[in-house]
């Protein structure tokens, strides 16, 4: 029996293969094509440290940082907190499984067919919101409505996944821990801060460190709604890397950028899992090995 | 908690309005939109007219087929590393830190390897790199750890090799988890925009590269604009609809502690 158990280890893999050659090489490899100026047509020349250098007296880049930044300053929190709100308003009611079903579809439909959309309702010179209500947004010109825009946009589509993850976690909570709480005179409210946000709170780190990895590298929200505009206002680290390399092809400094996007995504997520730990987080929030 | 429910009453409207307006554009007629009068309700299937011979059809095909191809074979090869991984096999830590690395990222050293395999400006170049999924190896392994293990040993017992346990024992216990991958899957690979938009050429252009690209040189054209929209979003809409629990509750059950 024990031999069959070691053969069926190997059914990893062709998984595992495809796991190496495409994600694993390119983490590997980008750190030798940092050091190439290379337009991905013609033969790459080698050119050391300099792409490296360049990153430091980047204004660009440090200016895209600060962008990155306060879009994940602005994302992460609303998106936790409309996570835990959302899913504990509709926590075993009639409604959850509609509004749950409603708040994962953003997720899944396709998404250049949901910029459109956007598109439609939201523009500001002719959309449907200001011909109804005379009010819009002026995400086409002013850079901090662009940002928002662009958070809204990301809080539309992701926030139906924060949604199923808190409810599952609260489906975890033991009902006999809320009622002895209810028991000895807490308030609901009261029983929400001291019973079930302090047993939410793996969930909820791991929410935030998922979210934060994420909105650090990914760009395809703004590649699809602003173009990296107004002014490169909404020029996040990732769109930035990728004007770099596809639209201005310097493939090389393209990946210098994919290295310092990397070590900033594995600094915030190192510091903030520590942080989050210190604060007294007892358990992740997946299930250990079996 | 009356503040709460009202809040998320609201939320929940800024959620629907675009799904809304996604299938209302679709129909109305030119004049309704330049006009910017939306009470006077037109209905025309003008705008589907209009999109036949824009290339919206043939880029639905590449993504149907790229999509389609890829899902399967994340399916197959994620049951096995599920399966495996569950017997032991120790590329847990591999599968989670992938999930967190989106192929947006990667795109220079990807190209450059894609360069190497002679796949840039293929079909390949869509499937290959997404041959295996770990968003499907890590939700069809949580799925394995809530199966009765004593099952499969039973099987070995009475002598079934690991290939008959793995598609006559567990491919049947998993076929709600394994539906619901599918759909998720292919939602996520439908929705690659940069990969294909830098890998590959016009020919090969997906339903998103397509889709972007159309509301950057026509912006003006609404009722094409939505007609296309709504078109390339039906695909999804419709597995959505159909398999929408089995997703929830996968999905849920996936992150449950």
């Amino acid at each position: 029996m024990l031999r069959s158990q070691r053969h069926a280890r190997w059914l990893a893999l062709p998984a595992t293969a495809v796991f190496v050659l495409f994600g694993v090489v390119p983490l590997l490899t980008v750190i030798r094509y940092a050091g190439w100026r290379w337009s991905g047509v013609s033969d790459p020349t080698p050119v050391g440290f300099d792409n490296m250098v360049r990153l430091f007296g980047d204004g660009e880049l440090w200016r895209s940082l600060g962008t990155t930044a306060a879009f994940a300053g602005l994302t992460i929190p609303i998106f936790l907190v409309l996570s835990l709100m959302v899913a504990s308003a509709i926590y075993k009611t009639r409604l959850e499984r509609f509004v749950k079903a409603l708040l994962f579809a953003p997720g899944l439909v396709t998404v250049g067919g949901s910029a459109i959309a956007w598109y439609l309702l939201y523009n500001p010179d002719f959309g449907v919101v200001r011909e109804l209500t005379g009010w819009s947004l002026p995400w086409t010109t002013q850079p901090f409505a662009a940002l928002v825009y662009v958070v809204a946009f990301t809080l539309w589509q992701q926030t139906g996944y924060g949604v199923l993850v808190v409810s599952a976690a609260l489906r975890g909570i033991p009902t006999e821990v809320k009622e002895a709480a209810r028991l000895d005179g807490a308030s609901e409210p009261g029983v929400f801060r001291f019973v079930t946000l302090p047993l939410l709170r793996p969930t909820l780190t791991f929410l935030t460190i998922i979210a934060t990895v994420l909105s650090l590298q990914s760009y395809t929200a703004v590649y699809l709604l602003t173009g990296g505009g107004p002014f490169g206002s909404t020029r996040v680290l990732g769109f930035y890397l990728y004007e770099t390399a596809f639209e201005r092809f310097e493939l090389g400094y393209g990946a210098a950028i994919t290295l310092f996007v990397l070590v900033v995504t594995l600094l915030v997520a190192v510091a903030q899992a520590l942080a989050l730990r210190d604060r007294g987080v007892g358990r992740g929030a997946m299930a250990g090995d079996a | 908690m009356i503040v709460l429910r009202i809040a998320t009453g609201l939320f929940a409207a800024f959620v629907a309005l675009p799904l809304l307006w996604l299938v209302y554009a679709a129909f109305l007629p030119a004049e309704a939109l330049l006009m910017a009068d939306l009470t006077t309700l037109g209905f025309t299937l003008q705008n589907f007219r209009d999109v036949v011979g824009t290339g919206l059809f043939s880029s639905m095909a590449v993504s149907v087929v790229a999509s389609g191809t890829t899902v399967l074979a994340q399916l197959a090869f994620g049951l096995a590393a599920a399966y495996a991984i569950r017997n032991g096999a120790r590329v847990t830590a591999l599968v989670l830190v992938l999930l967190a690395l989106p192929s947006e990222l990667l795109l220079v050293p990807l190209y450059r390897l894609l360069q190497t395999l002679l796949l840039i400006d293929t079909l390949g170049a869509l499937i290959v790199p997404f041959l295996a999924s770990p968003l499907v190896v890590f939700l069809l392994l949580q799925a394995l750890r809530r199966v009765a293990w004593e099952v499969v040993e039973a099987a070995r017992i009475d002598g079934a090799s690991e290939a008959v346990i793995l598609t006559r024992v567990v491919t049947p216990i998993l076929r709600p988890e394994l539906t619901a991958a599918a759909v998720l899957a292919f939602a996520a690979h439908w929705n690659l925009v940069l990969f294909p938009r830098v890998t590959t050429t016009e020919d090969l252009w997906t339903v998103q590269v397509f889709l972007s690209n159309l509301l950057r040189t026509r912006p003006f054209e609404w009722g094409l604009l939505g007609a296309a929209a709504l078109l390339a979003s039906a695909p999804i809409l419709v597995l959505y609809v159909v398999f929408e629990k089995r997703i929830l509750s996968t999905f849920e059950a996936g992150f449950r502690t």
